[in-house]
């Protein structure tokens, strides 16, 4: 079945892209604001079952520095160069796009590239990971992909059949080459592929969450984190800036919750936990978003100020994620180097981690999450 | 009263391993029954009640395993928390107070490990350790009591103080807190306290010379198992003070005996010290170079010298300036040296502190004073101790100046005094002022004493000062005399003095 996207869908869109960012992927505006006119509206959204299988696919993504992007501002065509590579490599033009990283800017940057193709409704990743190593393809290991990343001055970098570390490795150098952010395409599947190597019908979980998120926003944080088919874990103020920890590249941020509740934000470029007086009540592969208590704009981890009242919600992660095990250890905490961090489930679903059972028992709050 | 290991005690214990407070229990004071001291959290009992659990091995590095663990410790039933002082475990500070598990950090966890033991399971051993302590002060020479309470302190690692009812004699380590000292029994042997201020123990001193003192050993906060081990302590070394007591009074019998002797030496030298006497002062530190006061305090009554001289030592040394005193006769003889000529009123500054000195002593001593005049030199040293000693024997009968005689004062009057006292003069003095009262002859001379001053003379009689006024309008009618004319005013006095009965 085929969903019509239009340009009156785009704030929505970009809500629940931005909750699906979970603290990074970049915000969603700079991307919002080229898409406006930069789509080929109304676009329309095919099921992966709706497309022919053999159909060659792409899926595309900025990569790098979110705040690079909005000070050198990407060129008409991003992708230009790296998809004739990538369509070189594969020897055949590739008619069907599908999106790489929903959440954060990449999700919208997908319908800027979508003219001329068709667009699949799949996701690489279900939400936003720091990495190429957390593209659902190459964790599953499908043979013949082929990454194309454009490296500054014409020049262009492809890569192929290499393990997901070192695509990872490899393109981070490109990247730097560019000059900190890079128009990123991958190749080198077929829809079919989609069907069992990516996170499906990705656009509408976003856009309903998004929806949910419009209609919820300005009232009460349980009432949002049920709108979006999350959880609630904490409202609270930022005691102090994101601070280094033991673990490169690794922060954590203090939160002291309205309830007395002590909160820690574990976070890499993404959030990748979350503390309640000591006890983990969401980890990654749960998506953990910051909204601000005032604004309700959804929060990136740089803005996670001193003094800022936000809430912190879990969106449950992609079952494609949980669906095997070697899924899972791509994408929890530890493998980031983190650990003490790893929870089995989503939250909400597992009685002995439910956030809204108090685990210093003096919270008020009795709220039962959905 | 607390049994068991409570967070003040612990943070003041002297041997503590370096524990610091870092967040938790908020102001509360916290009481554990039990410590457990283990390398690793997993090595810690899986249930706990009120017990402080202590860690030896580092903490985790990272916040969120700290708050882990402080959780983990904390759903486990431990109610306080040690782990070595490391920067991840201030990142957990807020959880702590959170959680209300008390977090502690520590430099020596062992000798922390080691007390927590002492204080909670072998009270004999820390009793044991502390009476080590005492009998470690003994081995090392002291100079006086003071050096010797500065050992035992040390030792012992607590403030250690003697006190009698009016306040702190001598005390070494940290100030023992007014509020502690006030609850201190004197009546009993051994006694124990404890404050909000702090907490001490103390024994009474069997002193054969001094009694009404105890030695107190204290400390910031001190569980009952702690008192009663310092208790102990105290004990064991009260001897030791009361024979150091005995030890420095003989001393200083002999060292003011010496001094005594010297001064004889020195005066009968007239001021020109042979080289012994010269050596023996200058041992002691007596300059016959620069100015001197002398000074002189007689017995008025019944008083032991040598009393006298400790008091007036003890006051003196708050002077700043360089002075000493020691025993003659039936009283004490000292002065003060300045290296330059002092200035007049630098000069009146110190006279007035021995006239302040004069009151103190005459609080506790039947005493009169004489003050020698400022005097250049060994001779001069000579004689303004002369000086200060005739005018002693002139204060002695002059109750109306409190006993205290400046000569520089009363020099002149003295000469006046000398040249009236003869046969003629006596009689008409004493027929002028016949048809004076007894009363009214001494209002008189204090009236003309304290130059016309009707609240001064009052002041000085101890009487209102309308009974100085009208004293005065009927002694003026009596004697029919206008005192406002100086030569009949001076007539007047002289007679006042004349008459007034022989001393």
């Amino acid at each position: 079945m085929a969903h019509v996207l239009r340009s009156s869908d785009l704030p929505a869109l970009a809500a629940g892209c931005a909750l699906f960012g979970a603290g990074g992927g970049g915000a969603t505006w700079p991307v919002e604001l080229m898409v406006r006119r930069g789509a080929p509206w109304p676009v329309t959204l095919h099921d992966v079952a709706d497309v022919d299988p053999a159909t060659p696919c792409m899926a595309v993504a900025y990569s790098g520095s979110p705040e690079l992007l909005g000070e050198r501002l990407p060129s008409l065509d991003p992708f230009g160069i790296a998809t004739d590579a990538v369509e070189r490599w594969v020897g055949t033009e590739i008619p069907a796009l599908c999106s790489m990283e929903i959440g954060g800017m990449n999700g919208l940057t997908t319908l800027g590239a979508a003219a001329g193709r068709t667009l699949v409704d799949a996701d690489l990743m279900g939400r936003a990971f720091p990495g190429f190593d957390q593209v659902s393809l190459l964790v599953d290991g499908v043979p013949g992909v082929v990454l194309g990343c454009a490296t500054g001055a014409d020049g262009v970098a492809v890569v192929s059949q290499a393990r997901p570390a070192d695509v990872e490795r490899l393109l981070r150098t490109a990247i730097t080459t560019a000059g900190g952010w890079a128009g990123i395409v991958l190749g080198g599947f077929t829809v079919g592929d989609l069907a069992r190597h990516a996170v499906l019908g990705a656009y509408e979980r976003v856009l309903s969450v998004g929806r949910g998120f419009a209609d919820a926003r300005f009232g009460e944080p349980h009432d949002v984190a049920r709108a979006i088919g999350g959880t609630f874990l904490a409202e609270g103020r930022v005691q102090r800036a994101p601070q280094a920890t033991p673990h490169a590249g690794v922060t954590s941020v203090d939160l002291r919750a309205v309830d007395g509740a002590v909160v820690r934000l574990v976070a890499r470029t993404e959030l990748l936990a979350v503390l309640r007086d000591g006890v983990v009540v969401a980890a990654a592969p749960t998506v953990v978003a910051a909204v601000d208590a005032v604004t309700r704009e959804v929060v990136q981890i740089s803005e996670l100020t001193p003094g800022r009242n936000v809430f912190v919600l879990a969106l449950p992660a992609p079952a494609w994620w949980r669906a095997a095990d070697h899924r899972l250890a791509a994408v929890t905490p530890s493998h980031f180097g983190v650990e003490g961090l790893d929870l089995a489930t989503d939250p909400g679903t597992d009685p002995a981690t439910d956030p809204a059972t108090d685990p210093a028992g003096t919270s008020t709050d009795t709220r039962e999450a959905t | 009263m607390s049994d068991g290991l409570t967070l003040s005690a612990l943070l003041a214990h002297p041997r503590n391993g370096g524990t610091r407070h870092v967040a938790g229990g908020g102001r509360t004071e916290r009481t554990w029954s039990s410590a457990v001291v283990e390398t690793s959290e997993d090595a810690l009992p899986p249930s706990a009640d009120s017990a402080l659990a202590v860690i030896v091995s580092g903490p985790p590095s990272a916040p969120w395993q700290l708050d882990a663990l402080l959780r983990r410790v904390r759903d486990r039933g431990f109610t306080g928390l040690v782990l070595p002082d490391a920067a991840a475990v201030h990142e957990s500070a807020s959880l702590a107070d959170r959680l209300g598990l008390v977090l502690l950090v520590v430099d020596r966890p062992w000798e922390l490990a080691r007390t927590c033991w002492e204080m909670l399971e072998q009270r004999d051993a820390m009793t044991l350790s502390l009476v080590r302590h005492v009998a470690q002060s003994i081995e090392y020479h002291a100079e006086d009591l003071p050096d010797q309470l500065r050992h035992v302190a040390a030792n012992l690692g607590y403030g250690v103080a003697l006190v009698d009812r009016a306040g702190v004699l001598v005390s070494a380590g940290p100030p023992l807190a007014q509020g502690v000292l006030e609850e201190i029994s004197f009546s009993g042997w051994a006694d124990t306290v404890r404050t909000d201020a702090g907490a001490c123990a103390s024994v009474r001193v069997e002193s054969p010379s001094r009694e009404g003192l105890r030695l107190v050993v204290h400390g910031a906060a001190l569980t009952d198992a702690q008192l009663a081990a310092l208790t102990t302590a105290a004990e064991v070394a009260m001897p030791m003070v009361a024979a150091r007591l005995l030890l420095d009074e003989i001393a200083a019998v002999s060292d003011v005996s010496l001094s005594s002797g010297l001064l004889s030496d020195f005066l009968e030298q007239k001021g020109a010290p042979d080289p012994d006497v010269e050596r023996r002062m200058r041992e002691r530190g007596w300059r016959t170079s620069g100015f001197h006061v002398g000074f002189r305090m007689l017995a008025r009554g019944r008083l032991d010298p040598f009393e006298l001289v400790r008091a007036v030592r003890r006051e003196l040394g708050r002077l700043p300036v360089d002075s000493h005193v020691t025993t003659r006769g039936r009283g004490v003889l000292g002065w003060l040296t300045f290296a330059d000529r002092p200035s007049p009123t630098d000069l009146e500054r110190r006279i007035a502190a021995l006239r302040d000195l004069h009151a103190t002593a005459g609080d506790q001593f039947p005493v009169a004073t004489g003050v020698g005049s400022l005097q250049e030199g060994g001779q001069g040293m000579v004689s303004t101790l002369e000086e200060a000693a005739d005018a002693a024997r002139l204060a002695v009968s002059r109750s109306s100046s409190s006993w205290f005689l400046h000569i520089d004062r009363l020099g002149l009057e003295q000469l006046l005094l000398a040249w009236t006292g003869n046969d003629t003069f006596v009689p008409t003095a004493q027929a002028l002022l016949a048809p004076l009262t007894a009363a009214e002859r001494a209002t008189l001379t204090a009236f003309l004493d304290h130059e016309s001053q009707v609240a001064a003379t009052a002041t000085a009689l101890g009487v209102h000062r309308n009974t100085v006024t009208g004293r005065m309008q009927r002694i003026q009618e009596a004697l029919g005399i206008d005192l406002d004319d100086p030569e009949a005013r001076l007539a007047v006095h002289l007679a006042c003095r004349a008459a007034a009965p022989a001393s």
